[in-house]
């Protein structure tokens, strides 16, 4: 084996450089690009959960959300970019929950309200008809 | 086993451990990769909610989605990918929860639907008991009148026949009803005894209006003297008033007086005449 290789690297050493430098450059091209979409659809929609008031309304889902961006910047920078877009996904995931759990809380509070009002009107329409 | 052992004769030694070995493997793949058990949680889930007739037509879009995302979230993985697993976990798991808050907002918008088709049922109800009751008064408004009408006219028969009955006379003064002196033994201002008709029927009718106010006219004919009948005819009057009085009719509204021989209705020179001139003379008001 030492021996085979010792022949190997002093017959072929331009040949390697070249594949090593290939190599090189092709994993310099392909691995460490950012997430982009992923990341800007995850910020679109904790902007949006925000809007919709999710603070308020489903606040542990928008921190879930902002914090799995975070995360998902930190690896970004870390170059590690296969998580960094799976942490992009789970956030805009996330701040979707968080918009879709504030829209129910804020029909079933609708609802609420509209039962109180029927229920005066009730008891109004009672009231009238009992003077009538 | 067996099967290898049957196997191994025919192929001889060497190809049966080919087999044997490939068998290995062959099992070995199979058994690696395998469905993440938190996958398997997630499926539950989904499944529960696509059991809901009304999350599966409230959320079918969501739920298709979740569908998808459990789907490969249950695609067996090999020990080294746990990391890929647990995002495809999470991200099936958000999916089926983001579902299950979709239909429930769509099934408040529904009962919200409901609801206000419940309140305008109950105002439509209100309203239309609103306008029955108005109508209903202007009807009983209108029967009102109509039986205030029919009253006034039926009172009015009722008085008239009343009147009829009193045997009284329609004058300007008001009705005239005469006792005649067979009320009175001579020269007597003491009613007779038993029961008379004609008081009778004054008192009945007196009761029956009560708002009438009564005027007590006593007359006499010229027998004796003008003091003398003067006092007899207010004391007969009185006599009456009394009876009056005893028989429920209040005092002030009976007036007395006493006109003595002062106005006869016929001749003091016959019998019949001076008959016809003692009487206590009764006048109702109009």
């Amino acid at each position: 084996m030492k021996y085979f290789s010792a022949t190997f690297l002093n017959h072929r050493i331009p040949l390697l450089c070249t594949l090593a430098l290939t190599s090189f450059l092709v994993a310099c091209a392909s691995a460490p690009l950012p997430p982009t979409d992923s990341l800007n659809a995850a910020r679109d929609a904790i902007a949006r959960a925000e809007q919709a008031d999710a603070r308020q309304y489903a606040g542990a889902e928008l921190e879930e959300a902002r914090a799995k961006l975070v995360m998902a910047e930190k690896a970004v920078a870390e170059e590690a970019m296969t998580e960094a877009d799976r942490m992009a996904q789970q956030a805009r995931v996330a701040a979707k929950l968080a918009v879709a759990r504030t829209e129910a809380a804020k029909a079933a509070e609708i609802n609420r309200e509209m039962g109180r009002g029927a229920d005066a009107l009730d008891v109004e329409m009672d009231r009238q008809g009992e003077q009538k | 086993m067996n099967t290898i052992s049957l196997l191994k004769k025919p192929f001889g030694g060497k190809t049966g451990a080919t087999i044997v070995l490939s068998t290995f493997l062959l099992t070995a793949c199979a058994m690696a990769p395998e469905t993440p058990p938190a996958a398997l949680e997630v499926r539950e889930k989904l499944t529960e909610l696509q059991r809901n007739p009304e999350m599966a037509r409230n959320a079918r879009i969501e739920l298709r989605d979740a569908e998808a995302a459990v789907e490969l979230a249950e695609q067996p993985l090999d020990n080294d990918e746990t990391a890929l697993s647990d995002h495809r976990v999470y991200m099936a798991d958000r999916m089926v929860e983001i579902a299950r808050a979709t239909g429930t907002t769509r099934q408040m918008e529904v009962e919200r639907e409901r609801m206000g088709e419940q309140r305008d049922a109950a105002r439509l109800a209100a309203r239309t008991r609103e306008a029955d009751a108005a109508r209903a008064d202007a009807d009983s408004a209108r029967s009102s009148e109509v039986a205030a009408a029919a009253m006034s006219a039926k009172e009015a028969e009722e008085m008239q026949r009343q009147i009829d009955e009193l045997e009284a006379e329609a004058t300007e003064r008001g009705l005239v009803l005469t006792l005649g002196d067979v009320l009175f033994a001579t020269g007597s201002a003491e009613l007779q005894g038993g029961s008379n008709r004609n008081l009778e029927k004054l008192v009945d009718f007196l009761n029956k209006y009560p708002e009438k106010g009564v005027l007590i006219e006593g007359h006499t004919d010229n027998i004796g003297s003008a003091q003398f009948n003067q006092n007899l005819s207010l004391q007969r009057a009185e006599s009456v008033r009394r009876y009056l009085i005893d028989h429920g009719v209040q005092s002030r509204r009976l007036n007395v007086s006493g006109l003595g021989l002062e106005r006869p209705v016929a001749s003091n020179e016959s019998a019949t005449g001076r008959q016809q001139n003692r009487r206590v003379e009764v006048i109702i008001e109009n």
